[in-house]
Order: C-alpha cells, then structure tokens, then sequence
C-alpha cells in the first residue's frame, strides 16, 4: 500500500476524481450579470428620410441606419435582457409591443424593427418635446429605460412660449436621447403616394414658424402687428425648417429637463456603450456555469500521469543517430 | 445529430488523447531483459483497453470544457391549428365603452376587452402560429407569425397604450395579408379582424383586396364591436339616400368582404359576452389539419462528457491497485 502511494500517478488520478466530485457539487456559481430593458422609441418622421449616414460607400437614411444598427445591437444584448419598440411621430408615441426577452424572441424583435417604415406614421407633424413627454408619461409605471431616437428636428418649429413642461415625470424618467443624423444640413427627401422619391421638400413645402397662440417676440417689434388679427406679423415667416440636421443643442437641453441622458449615434460600438450606461442596467443573479475550472484541473492532472518520459525520447533519438 | 460546441478552439486539446498512445500511465518495474518476457495476449489485450479508456476520458473532458451540444432542432409534425394574423384597430374610439363613453370604473373600454379575450384565445391556441398587425391612419406591422406566444401576448398588452388617430382599413387588411407572403400554405390562414368602425375603401384599394385575398387563401372573420346607437354591420338604410360607402361605411365594408370569393364570417359584438361568443367560434371551427414545425431546444451534452469522463477516471483508479508492487 505504502508503494501504490507514492506513485505520483495515483494521486493525480485521485485528484482528479477529487476535482470531478467537485465539479458534480457546485456546477454553477450565482453571478451578477448587467441586464438591461429597454424601450426603443423611433422617431419615423420625414425628417427621418434624410440620407446623412454612409453605410458600405452608400448613403443610407437616417431611419435605415437606425434600424440597422438596432438590429446588430440585439445580437450583443445579454440574454434576460428585454427590448420593447415604439414609434413617434406627431405629438406622442405608440407601442408596439411590450419588452421581450431578447434571447428568446430575437427573430420575432429583428423582424419587427426591419418592418418599421415611415409610413406607419399616423399623423405628419412632429413635436419632440411633447412626444417625449407622453412617451415618459405611457411608461413611467413600466421598469424599462426609454431610449428615444430622434433628429430633434421639429416640424413647425416649436414656439418658445410653449413648451412641455417635464417637472411631473422627471424624478422616475429612465432612459436615454439618441440624437441621430449629421451636424450638416441635408435636404429631406419627398414621396409620392406610391412611396417612390419626387426630389426633396423646397422651401415653400414646409412651415418655417409655429403660428399657434401668442408669438414669443415683443410685439413692437413684430413688423404689421395685431394682436387679434396677426399676432405673428404680417410678414411670410423664411428660414431652412426644410434642411435638417440633428439638433444636438435642442436635444441635451431636452435631456436636462427630463433628466434623461444623451448620446449621439455614430456608429454600433458607440451606441453599445453609451446604452452600457450602469444607470439603466439591473444586476440579475444568473447560475453561471463554472464546470470548466475544475474539468481543466482535471484534465492538466489526467495528462500528466501520460505524459511522456523524457529519457524515452532521448533514447529513441539516441536510436536515430546510431 | 446536429452537434456543436461553444468554443471551438478548446477543441485543439483533442491532441492531447494522443498522450496515452506513447505512455502506459504505468510504473515500470525493473526486468533484466524484456525480450525474456513471454508474450502475453491478454495483458497486451487488458493495456490496450487501459490506453483506450484514457484517451476517452481526455476525450470526454476536452468536449465538455468545449461546452459540446446538440444545436435546436425542428421537427415537422402534423396537428390542428391555423395560421392566424390579428389584426387591431388601434383608432381612438377604442378606447371607448361599449356604450360609447369614457371608460368609468364599472365598465371597460372596447380595448380593454378586446386585449382580455384576445390574451385568452391566444392562450388556447397552442399550436397556431400567430401575428399581430394593428392599423389607425396608417398600418403598423407589430409581430410576425410567430409559435412564440409570449411575443404576441406582449404585442397585445402593449394596445393598453392609448389608441391613434383614425380608422384606414384596407391599409390594413393589405399589411395582415402581407404576413402570408412567402409562408407555407398549410392550415387554414385567417385574418382575425377586430375593430370598432369602418372606412369606406377605395376603388383601387379593394381590387388589389380581392386579389390578394384570392392568391393568399385568406379567411377573414371580422369582429365588430358595435357602440350603443352607431350603425351595424347588417343594418339596412332607412333612407335611399343614405345608401352609399360614406353614410354607412360599415354595411358596405360587409358587402365588400362578403364578395370577396373567400370564406368570411362576421360578427356583431355589443358587449364583451359577444365577443367571447365570437372568439369560442373561430375556436372550434379553425382547426383543420397543419404542417407544423416543433422545435426542440438546444440540448447540452457537456454533462454527460463530464459524467463518462469521471467514469473511466473511476475505472483508471480503481485499476492502479491491481497493479504489482514491488
């Protein structure tokens, strides 16, 4: 008996043994892994059609580069992470569907988001901050972060004297803006009720001022003023409402207000870790599989009671030379 | 079979099975000349067999360290169901009573019901693939056909959201027929439409209809949930002059769907209890035989690697106390 012990070849097999014991006992070990849930929210106004994004040497629109870059962000997602989709347009958003488990359902979520089009858009104006604030308004009783993609580009532009007022959802609001589109002003394309492109929106195709309720300007110096009857003046409004490009300024101030963070979107990489942010994520205790430490262990000492003898070696090239 | 693993690098240390092939993983005791040694068929036969047990067992860890797996399969099966796209008006006046008011404590909206029985009927059908469109001014493509019933139940929880603008619906019948487009025509396909009003539809609109309802093999069942004093799908007008798409919208939607040359059934739901009635029909009628794929999950086989390789460890063990000592 004292022999059969010390060979070391009987006590790397009972090690092991040992180590497999081990590995049948504490297969998996409870690990926090960063979970997340969101809410994308995509803006599918016209301005949206822009085409400022280059993909493969093709300019591609903003609501393509958006959907593709979701699409590719849904493969890196933790599993137990969910992912519910919106859309806005108008003056609010609306649900599609409610977070699903992305691992489970990713065909069903990458199917849904390559469907979007910006035809699915019910109304044809856009009002971002309202949007917004009904879009955190429908969700602040759901746990998901709001992730609201837009260009910031409103059509008409908001009067000043008249904007959201955030203080109500601020305090449980969750989420992110992701700011989409080129600092450069780009022509937004146009369509007819085929869908097929008529060249871009002139300047006399779009509203260059809101001429809702009161103007924000002191009306002395409002050129044919009257307050019942022109409160906006008398002059045609001008400006380049019918260029867009993203109004980040617009955006992060709207991001103060709703206590929302904001993030450009330029490429994947960039979007994943800003999303990666630890104020959305949530630690979920997942069984996490260790069999592999103890299996290697296993087969490091299993090897060595093989391994083979080095003067063998040396013989057989000793033999070799002869 | 299918098999995979999760990282295939690991498996380079295949390499190391080939170990026991240049060494017994015995002591060697001292002899003054092997060659006196007489041959002997059963050692050599019982070494041989020690020789394989270790590579299995360096076999059997490497594949498990590897994570190997049986990848998910699908099998084709043959069962009762359908291929079923609902289609949800999502127009503001859903989000009416029945009664057509503001939903109070005491009554739910037409919404609220709808989403109540629809989550039910969906519950009960198990083997139906299911999609869900939703159209107002404009149609949304929510979910495709799916087996993946959680999908759908979240789809139709999320029209707890309040409703849009208005009722375009041949835009939307267009989309539900879409979701059969480059699926397999098996079971019966139905559009399951559920609405609260109607829209007269263009003439251009209801020939693409036709023919697309007649090349795709549509079914359409139409849940109407009727508003206390609104018009009804089988209402005929008091005045001629009333007769036409504008004024009754709704009788003349019917009339279109009952041309249209495919099955079509319609129902007037004026409180939820029709509605149930209505669902419980398409349930027991919508059953005729389908080509169905199940799927089986992904099945991991590193725990049986582990499991053989602590075996033959076992046996390897267990083995080194019959050997000579000396």
């Amino acid at each position: 008996m004292k022999h059969t012990l010390k060979d070391y070849r009987i006590g790397c097999l009972l090690s092991a043994l040992i180590a497999m014991l081990v590995l049948f006992i504490y297969p998996s070990k409870q690990q926090k892994m960063p979970t997340y849930n969101y809410t994308f929210i995509i803006d599918i106004t016209r301005s949206m059609n822009a085409t400022d994004y280059q993909q493969d040497n093709q300019a591609v629109s903003r609501l393509n580069f958006v959907k593709q870059t979701l699409r590719e962000l849904l493969q890196k997602l933790p599993c137990e992470s969910k992912v519910g989709l919106g859309l806005f347009t108008e003056r609010r958003s609306t649900l599609l569907f409610e977070p699903l488990e992305v691992c489970s359902a990713y065909t069903e979520i990458d199917t849904a988001i390559s469907k979007i089009d910006w035809r699915m858009a019910w109304a044809a104006d856009s009002n971002i901050a309202k949007g917004l604030l009904s879009t955190l308004e429908m969700l602040q009783k759901s746990d998901s972060s709001v992730i609201f993609i837009t260009d910031g580009q409103e059509a008409p532009p908001v009067n000043p004297n008249y904007q959201a007022d955030f203080s109500t959802v601020k305090s449980q609001a969750k989420g992110m803006i992701i700011g989409v589109g080129g600092l450069q002003a780009v022509p937004i394309p146009k369509f007819d009720s085929q869908g097929k492109q008529t060249g871009f929106y002139a300047q006399d195709d779009v509203p260059h001022r809101s001429s809702f309720g009161q103007s924000n300007l002191d009306p002395s110096q409002i050129k044919g003023y009257n307050a019942r009857n022109a409160p906006f003046g008398s002059e045609a409004a001008t400006g380049n409402e019918h260029l867009t490009a993203l109004h980040e300024t617009y955006l992060k101030k709207l991001g103060a207000e709703s206590s929302l963070s904001y993030a450009r979107l330029t490429d994947l990489q960039n979007l994943s870790r800003a999303l990666q942010n630890p104020k959305l994520a949530t630690a979920k205790v997942v069984q996490a599989d260790i069999r592999r430490q103890p299996a290697l262990l296993a087969l490091l000492l299993l090897s060595l009671v093989y391994l083979p003898k080095a003067y063998k070696f040396r013989r057989f090239f000793a033999k070799e030379c002869r | 079979m299918n098999l995979a693993v999760n990282t295939p690098w690991a498996l380079t240390g295949l390499l190391l099975t080939l170990l026991p092939l240049f060494n017994s993983g015995m002591r060697s005791s001292p002899a003054p000349w092997s060659a006196l040694i007489p041959a002997d068929t059963l050692s050599v036969f019982i070494v041989c067999c020690l020789r394989l047990c270790a590579m299995a067992a360096i076999a059997g860890l490497v594949l498990g360290i590897a994570g190997l797996h049986r990848t998910e399969q699908s099998r084709e099966r043959i069962g009762h169901g359908a291929h079923i796209v609902l289609l949800l008006d999502r127009s503001s006046s859903m989000d009416n009573t029945f009664a057509g008011r503001a939903p109070n404590g005491s009554d739910e909206s037409k919404a609220t019901a709808a989403r109540r029985l629809l989550t039910v009927f969906v519950e009960q059908r198990q083997t139906d693939l299911i999609g869900v469109a939703a159209y107002s001014t404009s149609p949304l493509f929510v979910m495709p056909l799916t087996e993946n019933k959680n999908a759908v139940q979240a789809a139709i929880a999320a029209t707890a959201t309040p409703a849009l603008g208005f009722t375009h619906v041949s835009k939307g019948l267009g989309m539900a027929i879409s979701f059969f487009e480059q699926q397999p025509v098996t079971g019966s396909r139905i559009v399951l439409l559920v609405s609260d009003g109607a829209a007269a539809i263009d003439h251009d609109s209801e020939q693409k209809l036709r023919l697309w309802f007649k090349q795709q093999q549509v079914r359409l069942y139409w849940i109407f949930l009727r508003t206390a004093g609104s018009p009804g799908i089988f209402d005929q007008p008091e005045d001629s002059r009333d007769d036409n798409a504008q004024a009754m919208p709704e009788l003349y939607l019917h009339k279109f769907f009952l041309g249209l040359g495919s099955p079509y059934q319609a129902y007037e739901a004026e409180s939820p209890d029709a509605l149930k009635q209505a669902i419980a029909d398409i349930n027991r009628l919508e059953n005729l035989p389908m080509h169905y794929v199940e799927r089986i999950p992904k099945q991991d086989l590193s725990a049986a690697c582990y499991s053989v390789a602590a075996f033959l460890l076992l046996v390897l063990l267990g083995v080194k106390f019959f050997e000579v000592k000396r």
